[in-house]
């Protein structure tokens, strides 16, 4: 027999009754508020940032003003003066040296601070991790209220690759204490900016 | 069966003797359960959360033959290549195959407990293949060379110190450059070249979606991102019993795991794989390493509902100071106490008899799973099946040399969560729990707290909300005493 075949067999065999273990229905539970001011508060509490634009300053000049040591800054949207775009990049590697690259998220969850990436965004999915910053375009009508309002989405139907970012990279494995850019990106910065 | 008992009462001694450490570890631990308090008290569904969480993997675990089939279609069909492993042997040799037929000889890796089920790195050192740990904690324990001590926090035994000696020993650092930021700035900078010139990359997997064939990862680091996106090669281990039918079943789970686990309302990271990224392969590897022969135990089959989110470990005053190292085994804490017999019913036989049966455990899972009671049930199991003086010695054993801490003693004797009212009364006093040996546990109190709970607050389903969130080794006394 296959290892399938085996696995499958035994757990045949072992399973408890399905009969008195039925699955209930979808849950929304919780806080539907979907406001900015709930996402931004919990944005922060995961060590993310709000991006403020001046009125009329384009995303080019506020990004300089918020990275001014930035040398390679990476778009995956378009309208980023100066910017290197992602579609330029042959590979993964090629992500090694941006200093802060660009992408548009499709929505954020309030709940959570969270904002999804995936390949439709990205391009290049390693761009979101390989970068040291990261500065997420987002349309503040794309928000959604929590993880349950959040998994009705499309987007984890299609996309093969679809990550919730909540705040940069974190880690606290050294003595429990908290560090904010850990292995991908130091920073993660929000910039409202409807599409 | 040949293999030694595990002597967890000796080695928790020395870790006890350790007063630094184990103060340490101590706080930290409780500090988690104090965060996931918090969080926990900001959501009143919190419990309508739990018993969700508990229903959907009970119904999982009952179908889940039909479940791993569902997604064994949806991934292949998204192009994911699903193996099947009935053990760790034949998971590792899979994952060799996968390399070996790449010519890949780097894999770089985020955490996994399967993986450490398996014992996989050295299977493929010998192979020569060079697998790098990319978890900071996870490499810690690498460079170590010891198991992970907490399935979350895999080096929360560790102090600055120890870290500072282990990076000074392998990356070439400062022995004395003890602050932690420099220390995880010298993981990056040693971590990044080697993720970008790996041959291939490997991930746990927390969940699995029958109805889409997705797999989800929840991390912190960043680094299991790194290791499934840079290398062309994903591939990603998982055990049998992380199926849940659908998407929407995430919603519960991802609201539970980061909140019971650390304390925060979610993991930095929370990635859905459903398919390969362009021009690049992936593969699921379905491990059932004894998952199948768990799910007939009766009184057992539950502790597959485990999220691994540590909680229990946390809130175990027995885990706190005895450190996860003491248990010798993969799985440590209560959690560890009520699985590892499954894998090795004789070398894991003292584990069942770490713990002071107080139930915080029970109270804490995310999933609603009796670890205390079936703490309990494995106690007697293995006296019917193993020699009872030689059990009944140990357990003595372990009890003496930990009740010989008077903190330890005062947790153990003030054990009045659930247990005492749910286990009968001479399942805490029989000498199958020797915390109770000495004295009575302080129960006989006219009205339980429950009842007064639930007497006072009326809320349907508040009486199974925890009561005990004051670690009475901290203050001194219990909560549900002195009536
Ligand atoms: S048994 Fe429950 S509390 Fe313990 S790790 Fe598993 S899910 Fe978490």
């Amino acid at each position: 027999m296959t290892a399938r075949d085996t696995i499958l067999d035994a757990l045949r065999r072992n399973r408890p009754d399905p009969g008195s273990h039925p699955l209930p229905p979808p849950a929304t539970l919780g806080d539907l508020d979907a406001g900015r001011e709930r996402f931004v508060a919990s944005l922060r509490l995961l060590g993310g940032d709000v991006m403020e634009r001046a009125a009329g300053e384009p995303l080019a000049a506020a990004i300089a003003r918020h990275f001014p040591a930035a040398r390679m800054i990476c778009a995956a949207v378009p309208g980023v003066d100066g910017a290197i775009p992602v579609q330029d990049l042959p590979d993964a590697r090629a992500a090694d040296p941006v200093d802060v690259a660009v992408v548009r998220a499709a929505f954020g969850i309030a709940e959570t601070g969270s904002i999804f990436l995936s390949e439709a965004q990205l391009h290049l999915n390693a761009l979101a991790h390989l970068a040291q910053h990261l500065v997420v375009l987002l349309d503040p009508a794309q928000l959604t209220a929590n993880l349950h309002t959040a998994y009705r989405r499309p987007e984890f139907r299609t996309a093969r690759y679809g990550v919730l970012m909540s705040g940069p990279s974190a880690t606290a494995d050294i003595q429990g204490v908290l560090i904010r850019g850990a292995q991908g990106v130091r920073s993660l910065s929000v910039c409202f900016d409807p599409s | 069966m040949k293999d030694k008992r595990i002597d967890h009462a000796g080695a928790a001694a020395a870790f006890i003797a350790d007063a630094p450490h184990l103060a340490f570890h101590d706080e930290r631990l409780w500090d988690m359960r104090q965060k996931r308090d918090a969080q926990m008290h900001l959501l009143p569904e919190w419990q309508e959360l739990r018993t969700l969480a508990s229903q959907i993997k009970e119904h999982a675990l009952a179908n889940l033959p039909e479940y791993l089939e569902q997604f064994e279609e949806n991934a292949t069909r998204n192009g994911i290549r699903v193996h099947w492993a009935r053990d760790g042997a034949e998971h590792n040799r899979i994952v060799a195959e996968i390399l070996q037929a790449r010519g890949a000889t780097t894999l770089i890796k985020s955490k996994s407990m399967v993986t450490e089920e398996c014992d996989m790195r050295p299977y493929l050192a010998a192979r020569g293949i060079t697998v790098t740990e990319t978890d900071l904690g996870e490499r810690i324990q690498q460079l170590d060379d010891q198991l992970p001590s907490h399935i979350v926090v895999p080096a929360v035994h560790k102090l600055t110190g120890d870290v500072a000696r282990v990076f000074a020993t392998h990356y070439g650092t400062d022995p004395k450059a003890d602050d932690p930021r420099q220390l995880a700035e010298a993981q990056r900078q040693a971590a990044r070249p080697v993720i970008l010139h790996a041959d291939a990359g490997m991930t746990g997997a927390n969940f699995a979606v029958a109805e889409t064939g997705t797999f989800v990862v929840c991390t912190n680091e960043g680094n299991a991102d790194l290791s499934a996106t840079v290398p062309g090669v994903h591939i990603a281990t998982l055990g049998i019993e992380r199926l849940v039918p659908r998407l929407s079943d995430l919603g519960v789970f991802v609201r539970l795991l980061s909140r019971s686990a650390l304390g925060s309302p979610i993991t930095q990271y929370t990635t859905h794989f459903r398919g390969p990224q362009d021009g690049g392969e992936m593969h699921v590897i379905l491990v059932d390493n004894g998952r199948s022969a768990r799910l007939g135990m009766a009184d057992f089959w539950t502790s597959l509902k485990c999220i691994r989110c540590g909680a229990c470990m946390n809130t175990c005053p027995v885990y706190r100071r005895s450190g996860g190292l003491s248990y010798g085994a993969v799985y440590s804490g209560p959690i560890g106490a009520i699985i590892d017999p499954t894998f090795n019913e004789r070398k894991y036989s003292t584990l069942p008899f770490a713990s002071t049966l107080n139930g915080s455990c029970t109270n804490v899972c995310p999933v609603r799973i009796n670890i205390h009671d079936q703490l309990y049930k494995w106690r007697r199991v293995l006296v019917d099946h193993h020699q009872m003086p030689f059990v009944k010695r140990e357990i003595m054993h372990m009890a003496g040399k930990l009740m010989g801490q008077p903190r330890l003693y005062r947790a153990a004797i003030s054990g009045t969560e659930t247990a005492l009212g749910t286990l009968p009364r001479f399942a805490l006093y029989n000498w199958l729990n020797p915390w109770g040996r000495h004295r009575e546990l302080p129960h006989p109190v006219k009205e339980t707290f429950h009842a007064w709970y639930r007497r006072n607050r009326s809320a349907p389903g508040a009486a199974d909300t925890e009561k005990t969130k004051t670690d009475p080794t901290k203050t001194g006394r219990t909560k549900d005493t002195g009536q």
